[in-house]
């Protein structure tokens, strides 16, 4: 079965750790952000991670990735430690740990605004087996992003912010990947824009892999997503599966 | 018949002082470091090419080959001495300018101690036949120059343009934090690419011997003339390299024509000044985007 990552027979495959973080902490220079954080993902899980700006939602991702100035605690990425204490050299070793199985769709448009929107989903295809298998995984993205059909050949940085995000997560979802991480994928997109997006993120099917959507707005993750996680300064604060927050009612 | 030498001049010039203008422009925008030990690295390839040509074989492909082999293991070399090291600690573009430039000096004189102050010259690779076209008459070192020049850089362009590894480079050339979040190996991008500007600056040494004699300080001037070439066309564009070298190779065949040698990198500072008084971002620049962004 090609593209065992993303779309799985059916079936329910039995639940395993896919991501288990243990006494994490990591910050920027003399700033610390997370504070000795424990969180643990298992496969086929979409989990949403809610909290106000500058509560550390990016750092933790940026954290598991390997991009934050300075950290320390174990990552364990599919029973592969990746996690290190690390002092400095932001993103020397994220390489290595996109090659064990991850994929961070980062906040915000963090594209080449040079390459076309087809040779921006082939670099999402890293490893060797995505990327023999890339013409396969380039038609299923364009399955869960139609726009994007008639756009292969036009340079990303003439596309609309909408389009850039469809990109952004396409390329994310191009990787043979069992972890995948969203950071606000609805950020600055209008009120539309921004649910056609989550949906398409709704729509991918996880199989055994699993998926984290870190969203300011909670409203865009109720009763979608299996657990909802609170993060307050640098902390997981309180869980709530989907069913108790099926009984919250929110305006939009 | 006098401006057809010079415009031949000027292209023969423009075309090897392109490729290095565009190794340079790689360098810098892929992997953010000005690379100042360009110049050893050409001084280094063109001993390569010249130890080819006694030991080996005085045959052109030979000697081209060991001129950008030699090219390509000096940008191993300064990439392992002043990329590796220090790519991620703070302030890298001063440090990496300070470290470059001390592999340059230390390099130099280390090829004076090991080959003398006396200049070697290669022999001709292209043969030494010329043919006359419409009154202006062409030699076999200047064709083959373009010829080749244009040649090999294209072929590393189309390289980039087509293949998983220039879709590599270009990404971190664009943006190298979004690089490393889809999985591009900083470090190893590192290799490929000094190994391939290293390349091109070995090219460019063995076919500006054709003229020159090679010195162990003899890559320095043209290592200034390809970092303001790369300057003017804006640091990391191919395309803005290009224009550059061929206005400033028209420029210095024209002022050595004119008003003779000595005047040639007064008239050079002043065009360039001038073209970055208009264009501060160079001809084609896309410095915003390339690295402090």
């Amino acid at each position: 079965m090609d593209a065992a990552a993303i779309a799985a027979p059916g079936g329910a495959p039995a639940k395993h750790e896919i991501l288990n973080v243990k006494g994490l902490s990591a910050g920027y220079g003399p700033m610390r952000v997370i504070h000795a954080l424990d969180f643990i993902v298992y496969s086929g899980e979409r989990v949403g991670l809610v909290g106000l700006n500058g509560h550390g939602k990016s750092t933790l991702f940026y954290a598991i990735a390997g991009l934050t100035g300075w950290q320390r605690g174990s990552i364990r990425l599919n029973g592969v430690e990746v996690g290190r204490t690390r002092s400095q050299g932001p993103g020397r070793f994220t390489h290595l740990v996109v090659r064990q199985g991850l994929a961070l769709i980062p906040q915000g448009d963090e594209i080449f605004h040079g390459l076309t929107v087809g040779e921006h989903l082939d670099s999402g295809a890293f490893t060797p087996r995505a990327w023999r298998e890339r013409k396969q995984r380039k038609e299923r993205v364009l399955a869960i992003f139609p726009p994007l059909v008639k756009l292969m050949d036009t340079p990303v940085g003439r596309l609309s912010g909408g389009e850039r995000r469809m990109v952004s997560i396409g390329r994310g979802l191009m990787a043979e990947a069992s972890l995948f991480l969203v950071d606000e994928p609805s950020l600055g997109l209008a009120p539309k824009a921004g649910k056609s997006v989550m949906a398409a993120l709704m729509s991918v099917e996880l199989g055994s892999s699993a998926m984290v959507i870190a969203e300011q707005n909670v409203a865009l993750l109720e009763g979608k997503v299996d657990r909802i996680i609170g993060m307050h300064v640098g902390k997981l604060k309180g869980e709530a599966s989907a069913a108790l927050a099926f009984q919250t009612r929110r305006e939009l | 018949m006098d401006l057809g030498f010079i415009i031949t001049n000027a292209v023969v010039l423009a075309c090897i002082y392109g490729t290095l203008a565009i190794g340079l422009s790689i360098t810098w925008s892929s992997v953010g470091l000005i690379n100042l030990a360009y110049g050893f690295i050409f001084a280094l390839s063109g001993y390569g090419a010249w130890l080819g040509a006694q030991h080996i074989s005085t045959n052109g492909v030979v000697v081209v080959a060991c001129g950008v082999l030699t090219g390509a293991l000096g940008g191993l070399l300064v990439c392992a001495l002043a990329f590796i090291p220090i790519h991620d600690k703070p302030n890298f573009t001063v440090r990496g300018l300070i470290a470059t430039l001390a592999i340059s000096l230390i390099g130099g004189q280390a090829l004076l101690a090991i080959f003398g102050p006396r200049a070697k010259n290669l022999p001709e690779i292209f043969g030494s036949w010329k043919i006359s076209l419409a009154g202006v008459v062409l030699t076999a070192d200047k064709v083959g120059n373009v010829v080749v020049s244009i040649a090999v850089v294209t072929a590393v362009l189309m390289w980039m343009r087509s293949s998983r590894r220039g879709l590599e480079i270009r990404a971190m050339m664009m943006n190298p934090h979004a690089a490393a979040i889809v999985g591009i190996g900083v470090r190893r991008t590192g290799f490929y690419v000094m190994a391939i500007t290293g390349g091109l600056a070995g090219l460019a040494a063995v076919l500006l011997s054709q003229t020159y004699y090679i010195s162990p300080f003899g890559g320095l001037a043209p290592m200034i003339k390809g970092v303001s070439i790369a300057l003017c066309g804006g640091l990391g564009s191919v395309r803005g390299a290009v224009i550059a070298a061929v206005l400033l190779g028209l420029n210095e065949a024209l002022t050595a024509r004119l008003m003779g040698g000595q005047y040639v990198l007064i008239t050079q500072f002043l065009l360039i000044i001038l073209i970055l008084l208009m264009r501060p971002r160079g001809i084609a620049g896309i410095l915003d985007r390339a690295r402090e962004a």
